[in-house]
């Protein structure tokens, strides 16, 4: 059963924690759209950091404002500036050939019309990444998708399709169902094979001879 | 009284309970002086990552009126193997299985830490979750585009062997046959006429009886026969073929003419959904997603005409009896929603429109059913999309945090018995010795049930103390409550969740004292606020404001100490000094004022406020405000104009907003540039502060909130400055002329509490 640790998580993972301002053209006060890593990192529903009061006095007498400064400017103090992220290239090729061979890998094994609809997807993903319609952060995500899926991290593998569909499924959507289909069928088949393997290996155990007693063929 | 303020959070951190009282008065006659009544807020699901469940079933009483789970609170004889009921004394027989207990080798749901327990039943095959959704196509372009990759993402985020349906409508109702097969089907109604379960059923070819729940051969994964699958497929085999049937969704055919509104059959297309689950998958957890970007205007269930110089009904038109549909309408969809309850399932509606949807009418359907109400304004908004992927959150060990199919159910000790609940529940009507008849909510039963529900979802519970005046305190001197949740656990397992309390009994004459410390101000001012939201049903809005005045003032009166002469000498003790601001902001809140908020947005927010668990609900009546300033740490400040300063940031969290201001200054620093200077460094981090505050909550909080960023003389301001207490407009009672910087005329708790005092 093969476990997927993540490791520090790389500049490449780091990218895809961000926020962008809401669609404020479309709606009122539209709030920040966070990436799909940054909501995981939330964790869900807990309570608010926020949550103290202060007791209104009793007297019912508003509170007298505290002194305010003058506005000159602000107190200043340094501090040191972030460096700046250097990005590479991803290649087309580095991604399609492993998934192309990922498919050849699954053929005889599921449904043809499954196999056709995956292919086509890929055709789709191949069409749209050499018109130029992909965008950088999604082109980086599927060469790290390929990359944990070649090392047969398929929960990695799935949580990366996923946060694409997330962040950026006007890109994606019409060919991310077939990765993800992919994903899922690799994984099954891989898990097949283990357990086949395992089999024989537990047969090939029992059937091994004891020196001494006859063993029919 | 900071030894029970800790009580109290132990208590709710572990059992999920927060009581109005921690000492119960003994006798009914003084609970009901009390004014506040003894109830509770409950959080049955509520998240334990340290309670690991057992893999056993319950053990329960003999006695077939009783039938409560064995707890901490019973007496055992680890000699005889027997424990005693500590609800009806029954004495009972350990089952054979727990032949080996003793002293040192005690069950868990016997220790007192495990006054929480969750039990795995391994009863029956799991069946999968189901998620059904209804999507209106009267929308524009863009939005339609949005929705349909909304849609499409969700699926990604769906467990692979779930169940998922289409259904669309616009002026006609189409049900979608999904198949792997090329060719797409689909039937195809009319929006005008309703029809019954058996006919929809008929029509969809459903007429075979629905295949049992236990699986002939336990072994196999559990198979459907073909004829109910149709129409809902799971997401392993049917998602490449579904992702392009919604990419290929068109918008609604039919030509909408000038001055027009598009004929939209939501009415119809619901009551499809609804008996298309009921025929296939009735009592197994599923998701009705109605998404809808306009009122319903034709068929059953229609809201507004098509003209659209007739408007949609606002609170004025209620008032004067002028909303033609709101009757007919309402009676639809409660009777869609009674029977979706019925079944077991949940209606969620996803409302995204600049004008009102018909949430008014409609907002039986989450608000029995358990179901989510998200109201945006566009289905292209972060609001929506955000808040959307929400709904399949996951938890800790990985599993959606939706859970589907609960029962609830409350025993209580002979001297108390059960008035009612408040939340996202419908009664089961049954009926039992702890079952008052005196109503407060939806009572009549000591059951309910909870179709859709998540680890915040709360209810509130009222109780009524039976024992008669001057009885002598029960033996043992504590009263006991237990609560017993049957659910449908995400990961399709059924679990039972066990919560066993008791508390204190106390004789009020002798020992009020006492019962005023154990006063939880927090918990009675949610639960006093869902009764009166409770009332708001039944009764015009001044009289619910009367009587939440009037009880105040009862209260004050009980448990204040003052000279009769002097309104300045009135004081209460610490355990009450927040109670009367809860009230103060709880009657200006939109629950109870429905001035400024259309009919919709009204039912939103009581929709909201009548199922979250007590800190977001004491945000929603009393938002917090924290201030951000060079002088030290954020400090929470008073909810008062007074806290509104030139070199200060507020951040306000109303939970349905959340507001960040700069006061004058430092909007002028800003707007100055310092922040850009490297010198300046730490101003940059004082304008950050606040907005990583923010983020934490915008970041984690379902439905996702609204964002506003503003300063001083801006005129989205005004959303903080509706809210905070006017003390600074009004120094005097006569100052009536006087234009502030907030509502005109509004009334701060000072003058309030003068006015309290002199009935």
């Amino acid at each position: 059963m093969t476990c997927c640790r993540k490791s520090q998580p790389s500049e490449l993972e780091m990218a895809e924690l961000y926020v962008k301002p809401g669609n404020t053209e479309r709606s009122w006060n539209d709030p920040p759209q966070f990436s799909y890593g940054l909501q995981i990192q939330a964790g869900g529903p807990k309570h608010s950091p926020l949550t103290k009061r202060v007791a209104a006095p009793q007297d019912g007498s508003p509170r007298v404002p505290t002194s305010e400064t003058s506005p000159g400017c602000p107190p200043s103090r340094t501090e040191p500036m972030d460096s700046p992220v250097v990005e590479s290239e991803t290649l087309l090729e580095d991604v399609l050939r492993p998934l192309g061979q990922a498919l050849e890998d699954c053929r005889g094994h599921i449904k043809k019309q499954v196999c056709d609809d995956i292919s086509r997807r890929l055709a789709l993903l191949q069409e749209q990444w050499a018109g130029g319609k992909l965008s950088t952060p999604v082109k980086k995500r599927m060469a790290l998708l390929v990359q944990v899926l070649s090392s047969h991290q398929w929960d990695a593998a799935d949580d990366i399709h996923r946060s694409l569909m997330v962040d950026h499924v006007t890109e994606v959507s019409q060919w991310m169902v077939g990765v993800k289909r992919l994903i899922a069928v690799k994984r099954s088949l891989f898990s097949e094979e283990e357990a086949n393997e395992e089999k024989s290996i537990i047969t090939a155990e029992q059937n091994q001879t004891v020196p001494g007693v006859q063993h029919d063929l | 009284m900071a030894t029970y303020l800790e009580f109290i959070q132990q208590n709710e951190e572990r059992d999920g309970v927060r009581f109005s009282w921690n000492v119960w008065p003994s006798s009914r006659l003084e609970a009901t002086r009390m004014v506040v009544p003894l109830a509770c807020l409950l959080t049955p699901l509520k998240e334990r990552p340290d309670l690991p469940p057992v893999q056993y079933e319950p053990v329960l009483c003999s006695r077939p009126t009783c039938k409560a789970v064995l707890n901490p609170l019973c007496q055992v004889d680890y000699r005889a193997k027997l424990w005693a009921c500590n609800f009806c004394f029954q004495r009972n027989q350990f089952p054979p299985a727990y032949a080996g207990i003793s002293e040192v080798n005690q069950p868990a749901e016997l220790m007192p830490q495990f006054s929480t327990i969750e039990y795995v039943i391994q009863r029956g095959a799991p069946s999968p979750l189901i998620f059904l959704y209804v999507v209106d196509t009267c929308l524009e372009e863009d939005d339609l585009q949005a929705l349909k990759e909304s849609l499409q993402m969700s699926l990604s985020l769906l467990p692979p062997d779930a169940l998922v349906g289409l259904i669309t409508f616009g002026r006609m109702v189409q049900v979608h046959e999904l198949s792997c097969e090329g060719i797409s089907k689909s039937y195809v109604f009319r929006g005008t006429k309703d029809l019954t379960a058996k006919q929809i059923q008929d029509m969809l070819g459903l007429t075979k009886p629905a295949m049992p729940m236990q699986p002939v051969r336990p072994a196999q994964p559990q198979e459907r026969p073909s004829v109910s699958s149709r129409f809902l497929q799971p997401i392993h085999k049917i998602d490449m073929n579904l992702t392009d049937l919604l990419g290929e969704l068109q918008r609604d055919p039919w030509p909408v003419p000038q001055g027009k509104r598009p004929l939209r059959s939501t009415g119809v297309a619901l009551s499809i959904a609804v008996g298309l689950l009921e025929g296939t998958f009735p009592n197994t957890g599923a998701r009705i997603m109605l998404f809808t970007g306009g009122p319903p205007t034709q068929g059953p269930g229609m809201v507004v005409g098509d003209e659209l110089k007739v408007p949609i009904r606002s609170w004025h038109d209620i008032e004067k009896d002028n909303a033609r549909f709101m009757k007919k309408a309402t009676k639809h969809y409660e009777m869609l929603a009674n029977r979706t309850a019925a079944n077991g399932h949940c209606i969620d509606i996803y409302a995204c429109a600049l004008d009102q949807t018909g949430l008014l009418e409609m907002k039986c359907c989450p608000n029995l059913t358990g179901g989510y109400m998200v109201m945006g304004d566009s289905f292209n908004t972060s609001l929506f999309k955000q808040t959307f992927q929400r709904i399949f959150s996951k938890d800790f060990n990985g599993n959606f945090r939706m859970a589907f199919g609960a029962t609830l159910e409350v025993k209580t000790s002979r001297e108390l018995k059960v008035a009612g609940a408040i939340g996202p529940c419908v009664s089961l009507n049954v009926k039992g010795p702890c079952v008052s008849e005196n109503e407060l909510g939806v009572g009549g039963t000591s059951q309910w049930k909870i179709c859709g529900l998540d680890p915040t979802t709360t209810l509130g519970i009222y109780f009524e103390v039976v024992n008669q005046h001057n009885a002598p305190i029960p033996q043992g001197g504590r009263g006991a409550i237990q609560v017993v949740t049957h659910y449908q656990h995400s990961s399709t397992q059924r679990r039972i969740r066990v919560t066993t309390v008791a508390r204190n009994w106390a004789d009020v004459q002798s020992q009020l004292k006492h019962i005023e410390a154990a006063f939880d101000q927090e918990a009675a001012a949610v639960l006093m606020a869902r009764l009166g939201v409770f009332r708001t049903e039944s009764e015009e809005g001044p009289d619910v404001l009367r009587w939440l005045d009037r009880q105040l003032i009862r209260l004050c009166q009980k448990f204040g100490q003052y000279n009769k002469e002097d309104p300045m000498s009135f004081r209460l003790s610490d355990s009450f000094s927040l109670y009367p601001q809860f009230m103060f902001h709880l009657r200006r809140s939109p629950f109870l004022q429905v001035f400024n908020n259309s009919p919709d947005e009204s039912s939103y927010y009581r929709h909201h406020f009548a199922r979250q668990d007590l800190t977001q609900s004491l945000i929603m009546i009393q938002p917090i405000l924290y201030s951000y300033s060079f002088h030290g740490p954020p400090e929470p400040v008073l909810l008062d104009s007074s806290s509104i300063l030139a070199d200060r940031i507020l951040l306000m969290d109303t939970f349905f907003q959340i507001v960040i201001y700069l006061g004058e200054t430092i909007a002028q620093w800003r707007k100055a540039g310092y922040q850009d200077m490297p010198e300046y460094e730490n101003f940059k981090h004082l304008l950050q502060a606040p907005l990583d505050d923010a983020q934490e909550i915008l970041q984690a909080r379902f439905p996702m909130p609204r964002y506003i960023h503003t300063e001083h003389g801006g005129s989205q301001a005004r959303f903080l400055l509706s809210k905070v207490n006017p003390s600074q407009t009004h120094n005097n009672l006569y100052a009536w002329g006087q234009v502030s910087n907030c509502q005109e005329f509004e009334e701060g708790p000072g003058y309030f509490f003068k006015m309290l005092l002199l009935n």
